[in-house]
């Protein structure tokens, strides 16, 4: 319990700290050093401490430590809105006109396309001219069109092939741009020339894999679509894109919703072919993958398997530019650093 | 998959090198990811013979041994006490290396010459599984019938490779050595030795003599098979079947477990070796699980279960899950007598399912949930107790309880021959298709340009006639594959969208302004938004939850694209870049209702920001010329977005539509995103601007006559803004061409609380060059509306 004595003193020291409202800072830590300093006459109330009989003084000293927070918080209190207020105060005086017109000042800098950017576009730009048409689709997916209509079932050990971050059992984030392969064979018909660029996410992050990265799918379906012309697009795509003298080797391999399905080597563009340290001495390097879409995946879609045949290749977008620019580490395309960002163009 | 070269060997004769072999296993689909030689390291270890131990005359604990090392007669001292003359033990000669990394070199020990070590099983990396008494502690002391002189690591058994190849999810027959096997003939074009597989039963007794079996989900559980062995004799495996387990990485246990590890590894069946005493009744129940069921298995963790998990059950309750984990009593002990072998196909999608959700991972859950098929479950039953027989370790009974749903059966697959070329794109010879794929044991037969295909049980893969196809060209080549480029197919226009050449012309414009482009994740955490001290009901904490984030931080998808900026910049902050202008171009997703139900709207949304290079007035010409190329008029208005400024910011409306803001990042956000640098962001809706944009240009005629300019110095209150003076000032002006400010000003030469605005006026007339007269006109009524509407004074 505090006295009266004490009770007074709190608000002594409070109008006082009240004082000060429309004050400096420095006037309010003038007024600390007064109510809460060394001379203060609450630090005053603990030399008083020997005048006061033995028995009383444990409950007396509780009583000045409780007054002495009171009194504190009442500061700390008053601090914050004097912090407040000074930041009001700046802010209402830095308002400017915000109808004033800009003035350009000469301003000689140009900025960069991020390098995903750069090679998504050099990628468009090739299969533009060979009647691709860019179609976006949705980066939060279903589960039908993420996986079951491209043939890979729920519980399937196919679906092991990626790790997936789920928002609802049906909804999910889309872990490859295939599903666009679907939603573009439900929307039209054959002939399909398709590219779908964008984000995809696999529940993945270590020194080499990033959580969100960037791929681009390639879909044609039409009448006497054959392997020959997908390695022969692949090819065209590869030499646009590195050089006149990059090869491209097949490799067997299996996606649910190609059949036959291969992994595609380039020849190392860093040595051609010679063998060096990017492509680990073979002379050649994994870039995407592809295959002839599966019949399945057409009649889910469908499109009459017997009549028409198609391709689709999927690759990293990322992967593509460290490959084409050297860059060591997939991390630094998400931290931005002006440093990084400039360097591409 | 791994397997050692060695008992590949069992099925095809590998004549080829290691390294051909790998190559032509890539070749034809299989991913060779490590090759591991088992005596790596051990060089230079011979076997020797001790001829003679003599005492070091200086050392009391040491030994002196002349050994004989077949072409030579070498001295070395040791201080092993388990050797006496006439053993032959591995002898490490001068130069030699070991597997723990030691280089062995001659020397003198205590004034004596010793030309090498005498190795202990430890020191050479191999335990009693390589060979018997590798565990003993001393030096291993080698079978009597050893030869002298020659290289330790054949006599160990480690003179072999273990391969580790990536198998694809749709081969789960290759998970398994004589699957691998298979395409190991395949790949190096040698025939594929299948063994026989047999046992002959004593049928003077019968497994259901000790075992009933009911199988009440034959929807999980297609295969269920049962067989018995009586006068079971436990013990220790043979060394041939040890060193193949360790080799494999497994521990050898005793004969009967051991037997059901073997037949995983060879036939790619899991097993287990019930003891028929644990089984009550002899009853065994393969059912579901009844809901809220419980069982301990034999992690001896309690589990609850729900119905659509499988239960290996006795009539009272579940004692196993069925292919996960066994029951916790159920399994092999030393004092076994009769064992009952179950081999079974369970579902694997259930397997999988029922794995995940309970978090108990094996060995045998992990092959199931590949896919076993019945056909090998028959055989690999059948090897269980061909091998009981090889190892004489029990008495196989009669009969097999089998109780399949499946049959099994060689499917028939045809189509028509021209498929081939259809979907290749090359021609392959008749004669060709009829090899490989007899290599690859599919009986084939082509009349009438139809091929008629007779699929091996084990292949479940091979549905239609492009599996088949590629089975061909992969065997083939893909080297043959002719490069063609879309030859007979349609033309097709390509291109992007409006809507995506709209965003390449905004980038162009953005980046000619000196804006970066930057990408950020998607996804942020809950306190991204609490930072930008919005309200509770602020629609950006309408958040969607990823329900399997990597981390807090990454755990909801971005409401809008500011954290992903800030966060930007203040990393350029934080490592001392003196300034940066920056933009990104991404989706917002606005969910309709949360818990999601429909896939949300994805808005493409474009953040500016910048900092150390100009202010509010520099972020504004960059979003006035962004707006002005896509045919859009840019107004502003006062913004009051809680994360901005709030004197320096603005709303952005393109041709009246409100399609963002942008300003001065708050002082306490800037704060709370650890910014020094005072930083300007926008957030401008595309799609809304989009929808703005105008495309179409027409040709204005240009001005014939000259244009007349008028000034004039104003003082007005602080408070009005240019913005509405020169709306003011226009109003029913004729012949105004454009009003622009020249100057504004504060200080002593006006009264406080007021400014000094100089605007200028261009006048100009289509037809005629304007008079004196004319334009005294419209400036008067300039004046007026300044001053009725603006209060403004003439300075």
């Amino acid at each position: 319990m505090l006295n009266d004595k004490i009770r007074e003193l709190i608000e002594k020291s409070k109008l006082k700290i009240d004082s000060v409202e429309n004050g400096t800072a420095n006037d309010l830590q003038k007024i600390k050093s007064e109510v809460l300093g060394k001379n203060s006459e609450i630090n005053g109330l603990m030399k008083n401490m020997r005048d006061i009989p033995a028995e009383e003084r444990p409950a007396f000293g509780q009583m000045v430590n409780e007054a002495r927070k009171a009194v504190e918080e009442y500061f700390a209190q008053a601090e914050a809105k004097m912090k407040q207020k000074a930041l009001r105060d700046k802010i209402e005086k830095e308002k400017v006109d915000i109808t004033l017109p800009y003035q350009f000042s000469c301003n000689a800098e140009r900025g960069h396309l991020h390098p995903v950017t750069l090679v998504e576009n050099e990628i468009i730009d090739i299969f533009k001219g060979l009647g691709f048409e860019v179609l976006a689709g949705p980066e939060i997916e279903t589960d039908y069109y993420c996986f079951e209509a491209l043939n890979i079932p729920k519980n399937h050990p196919a679906r092991d092939m990626q790790d997936t971050f789920y928002i609802t059992d049906n909804i999910l984030l889309r872990t490859h741009t295939s599903p666009n392969q679907v939603r573009t064979m439900e929307k039209k018909k054959p002939p399909i020339k398709m590219l779908c660029p964008g984000k995809v996410f696999r529940s993945d992050d270590d020194a080499s894999h990033s959580p969100m990265f960037h791929q681009i799918e390639g879909l044609v379906v039409d009448k006497n679509v054959t392997l020959c012309d997908l390695m022969g697009t692949l090819e065209a795509f590869a030499q646009a894109l590195f050089d006149e003298k990059t090869k491209t080797r097949f490799r067997p391999s299996f996606f649910p919703f190609t059949e036959p399905s291969v992994e595609v080597d380039l020849t190392c563009s860093n040595c051609g072919g010679k063998g060096c340290k990017l492509c680990k001495g073979t002379g050649w390097i994994e870039v995407l993958g592809a295959g002839m879409v599966n019949p399945k995946v057409l009649e889910t879609c469908g499109i009459d398997s017997q009549k028409y045949s198609g391709y689709a290749f999927g690759m990293g977008l990322e992967r593509i530019a460290m490959i084409k620019y050297g860059i060591p580490n997939i991390k630094l395309f998400f931290e931005n650093d002006v440093r990084f960002l400039k360097q591409f163009r | 998959m791994k397997a050692l070269v060695n008992w590949l060997k069992d099925y095809v004769d590998i004549d080829v090198d290691i390294n051909t072999l790998c190559d032509k296993l890539v070749s034809i689909g299989f991913e060779v990811e490590e090759v591991k030689y088992l005596g790596e390291n051990i060089e230079n270890v011979v076997t020797g013979k001790i001829l003679k131990i003599e005492k070091h005359p200086d050392a009391d604990k040491l030994v002196i041994c002349q050994i004989d090392l077949g072409n030579e007669v070498t001295q070395i001292v040791t201080g092993a006490n388990n050797i006496k003359e006439g053993d032959i033990v591995p002898v490490a000669k001068h130069g030699s290396t070991l597997p723990n990394g030691a280089n062995i070199k001659k020397g003198k020990l205590r004034g004596v010459e010793s030309n090498g070590m005498l190795c202990s099983g430890e020191e050479l990396c191999i335990t009693n599984d390589n060979y018997p008494g590798a565990d003993v502690y001393g030096i291993l002391i080698l079978d009597k019938d050893t030869p002298v002189g020659v290289d330790v690591k054949p006599v160990l058994g480690l003179d072999d490779y273990l391969i580790d190849v990536g198998v694809t999810s749709n081969r789960p027959d290759c998970q398994s050595v004589l699957g691998l096997a298979r395409e190991v003939a395949v790949a190096i074009g040698k025939p594929f030795k299948m063994p026989e597989i047999s046992y002959v039963p004593d049928n003077s007794s019968n497994v259901s003599d000790y075992v009933n079996v009911e199988v009440s989900a034959q929807d999980l559980c297609p295969t269920y098979l049962m067989a018995a062995v009586k006068d079971v004799k436990i013990g220790e495996s043979p060394l041939w079947m040890k060193r193949r387990l360790r080799g494999m990485g497994l521990r050898a246990i005793s004969n009967m477990v051991d037997i059901t590890n073997y037949v995983l590894l060879e036939m790619g069946q899991p097993m287990h070796a019930f003891d028929h005493k644990d089984i009550l009744d002899n009853q065994i129940i393969v059912r579901r699980a009844k809901n809220n069921e419980t069982i301990v298995p034999f992690d001896e963790k309690t589990y609850t279960l729900e119905d659509d998990v499988l239960v290996i059950a006795d009539r009272e309750r579940a004692v196993g899950l069925a292919g996960i984990m066994g029951g916790k009593n159920s399994g092999i002990k030393e004092d076994t007598q009769t064992v009952v072998f179950e081999a079974a196909k369970f579902k694997r999608e259930n397997i999988r399912k029922s794995s995940r959700k309970l978090g108990i991972r094996s060995d045998s859950s992990a092959r199931f949930e590949k896919g076993v098929n019945s056909f090998t479950t028959h055989l690999a039953l059948k090897r269980a107790m061909q091998l009981v027989q090889q190892l004489g370790c029990g008495t196989c009974t009669g009969g097999v309880i089998d109780i399949s749903a499946e049959k099994i059966q060689k499917n028939t697959l045809s189509f028509k021959f021209s498929r081939i070329k259809k979907l290749l794109g090359i021609s392959v010879p008749e004669s060709e298709v009829i090899r490989i794929l007899s290599l690859l044991g599919i009986e084939t037969k082509i009349e009438n340009k139809v091929v008629t295909c007779l699929i091996p049980e084990y292949r479940d893969d091979l549905e239609r006639d492009c599996d088949i196809i590629e089975e061909i060209i992969r065997v083939y080549g893909y080297d043959h594959i002719k490069p063609t480029l879309l030859t007979k197919s349609s033309i097709t226009f390509g291109g992007k969208t409006e809507k995506q050449a709209l965003v390449d012309k905004a980038k162009e414009v953005l980046v000619g302004l000196g804006c970066s482009e930057i990408i950020t994740y998607a996804f942020f955490g809950k306190s991204s938004i609490d930072k930008l001290c919005v309200k509770q009901d602020s629609e950006l904490y309408n958040l969607i939850r990823i329900k399997n984030p990597l981390g807090e931080e990454v755990s909801c998808m971005r409401s809008t694209l500011i954290p992903g900026m800030l966060s930007s910049l203040a990393l350029n902050q934080s490592r001392a870049n003196e300034k940066a202008t920056l933009f990104e171009f991404g989706k917002a997703f606005v969910p309709e209702k949360l818990p999601l139900e429909d896939l949300p709207a994805e808005k493409e949304t474009l953040s500016i920001g910048m900092y150390g290079n100009g202010d509010f007035f520099r972020l504004k010409a960059i979003v006035s010329i962004l707006l002005e190329e896509l045919g859009c008029e840019l107004k502003v208005e006062k913004s009051d977005k809680e994360y901005l400024h709030p004197g320096v910011s603005a709303n952005i409306y393109a041709n009246g539509k409100f399609v963002g803001y942008f300003g001065e990042v708050h002082p306490t956000v800037a704060k709370n995103y650890e910014m020094n640098n005072t930083s300007y962001i926008a957030e401008i809706d595309f799609d809304k601007l989009a929808e703005c944009a105008q495309h179409k240009v027409t040709y204005k005629n240009i001005a014939k006559f000259p244009a007349v300019q008028r000034d004039l110095s104003l003082v007005v209150d602080d408070e009005v803004t240019v913005g509405e003076l020169i709306e003011a000032a226009s109003q029913n002006v004729h012949l105004l061409e454009e009003v622009s400010l020249f100057d504004v000003y504060k200080g002593n030469q006006v009264e406080q609380g007021k400014k000094s605005v100089s605007l200028s006026f261009k006048f100009r007339s289509e037809n005629k060059t304007l008079t004196d007269d004319e334009i005294e006109k419209q400036m008067k009524r300039i004046l007026s509306n300044l001053q009725s509407k603006c209060n403004a004074k003439l300075r």
